[in-house]
């Protein structure tokens, strides 16, 4: 599993790498509530499961330092969906959300903001009512974190022995 | 786990270019749907002879512009959906862009192009078929690593008759299958020395299927 994925720069329009993992870090309720507000009250457009929400397990594997030997660090559970809209003409919008957890619901929310950022229609108001405050919400979380940690700072120093 | 030497010449699950935008999607529910499933083929192969239809629904696998000789029958579809898995290589005779997108996104199995290394065979077209020895027989140990074969034939009700006899037959049984050919059922006659190797058959038409597993004896009248 890749954790290489990082809060996206706040200048320019995340990309799709971005974004999912945007939606991946955030709990179901903040994402209901910003798809409400950027939907505004829109219904949004009806979709198929190619993957309807299943629950499975998925090996975590890691590294000691970064570069020992991999290991099997442990199993999560994994939620995976797979939506894609309907539409009358073109290229069909196909949203997939992978998480961590067992919350079917939320794999579907971010699914369907997965597909509806892809689609022009929706692109501008998605990208603006629910990634720019879901980053703002993980980036601050993240800062605050850290600011508690920097609190708990040791400097260690060794005195030099004159001698 | 596959071994090592099919990690080679496969083309599996995690190779890029599944067209997701025009993908058939899979069961509505897919614990029972493949149960289900499931449980029809091995009536089938417990009754050899015996027409069973499956009850799946399953949309179509062939979007517009592909012709009527091209329909993948959809008992076939659904006997691999409910079959495959990723340790099991299952090897296509036609390209079929929807069937291999659909049965790579929804079950994980590997595609090959190796007779021997097959586990699931689909057949489109029975007058072409490759040799039957030319698959995977299974081993005296492990019989069950025999290849599985799904044979679309035009017609289970009409066609040459046949006397089927051996376990789950009381006696015998007529059956009539249309779209085989002779030589089939020849190199078929010719494998039944190696048992308790050899290869088990599904002929599929539309949503039914007839099983022919290798303990039966087909005599062509």
């Amino acid at each position: 599993m890749s954790t290489s994925a990082q809060t996206p720069a706040p200048s320019g329009p995340a990309t799709r790498r971005e974004w999912l993992a945007i939606l991946a870090r955030t709990p179901r309720a903040c994402m209901k509530d910003a798809l409400d507000t950027a939907l505004d009250g829109v219904s949004p457009p009806e979709f198929d499961w190619l993957r309807a929400p299943d629950i499975g397990l998925a090996m975590v594997r890691g590294r000691v330092g970064g570069s020992g030997d991999a290991f099997n660090l442990g199993e999560v559970t994994v939620t995976r969906a797979t939506l894609r809209l309907r539409v009358r003409e073109g290229r069909a919008a196909v949203g997939i959300a992978v998480h961590m957890g067992r919350d079917k619901e939320r794999a579907t929310l971010a699914a369907l903001a997965d597909a509806l950022l892809q689609t022009p229609a929706f692109e501008a108001r998605m990208h603006e009512h629910l990634l720019a405050p879901l980053a703002a919400r993980i980036a601050d979380s993240r800062a605050q974190k850290q600011a508690r940690a920097a609190g708990t700072k040791v400097e260690f120093f060794t005195m030099v022995r004159g001698d | 786990m596959l071994p090592d030497k099919l990690s080679s010449n496969l083309h599996g699950a995690d190779a890029a270019g599944i067209d997701l935008a025009t993908l058939t999607p899979g069961f509505n529910d897919t614990v029972h749907d493949s149960q289900g499933v499931f449980r029809a083929l091995l009536d089938a192969l417990s009754r050899p002879g015996k027409i069973v239809s499956i009850d799946a629904v399953l949309p179509d696998l062939d979007q517009d512009g592909s012709t009527a000789a091209a329909h993948v029958p959809m008992a076939a579809f659904a006997a691999l959906l409910a079959l495959a898995d990723y340790s099991t290589p299952v090897l296509l005779q036609h390209e079929h862009r929807g069937l291999s997108d659909a049965l790579r996104f929804h079950t994980g199995a590997p595609l090959t192009h190796d007779h021997a290394q097959a586990v699931f065979a689909y057949l489109h077209d029975a007058e072409s078929m490759p040799l039957l020895d030319a698959f995977s027989l299974g081993d005296p140990e492990t019989p069950e690593n025999a290849a599985m074969l799904f044979i679309r034939v035009d017609s289970l009700t009409d066609g040459t008759p046949m006397t089927w006899r051996g376990p789950g037959i009381r006696d015998s049984h007529a059956v009539r299958i249309n779209g085989v050919p002779d030589s089939f059922w020849h190199e078929r006659a010719l494998l039944a020395s190696q048992f308790p190797c050899g290869i088990d058959c599904y002929f599929v038409h539309g949503g039914s299927v007839i099983g022919l597993p290798r303990t039966t004896r087909v005599e062509v009248v």
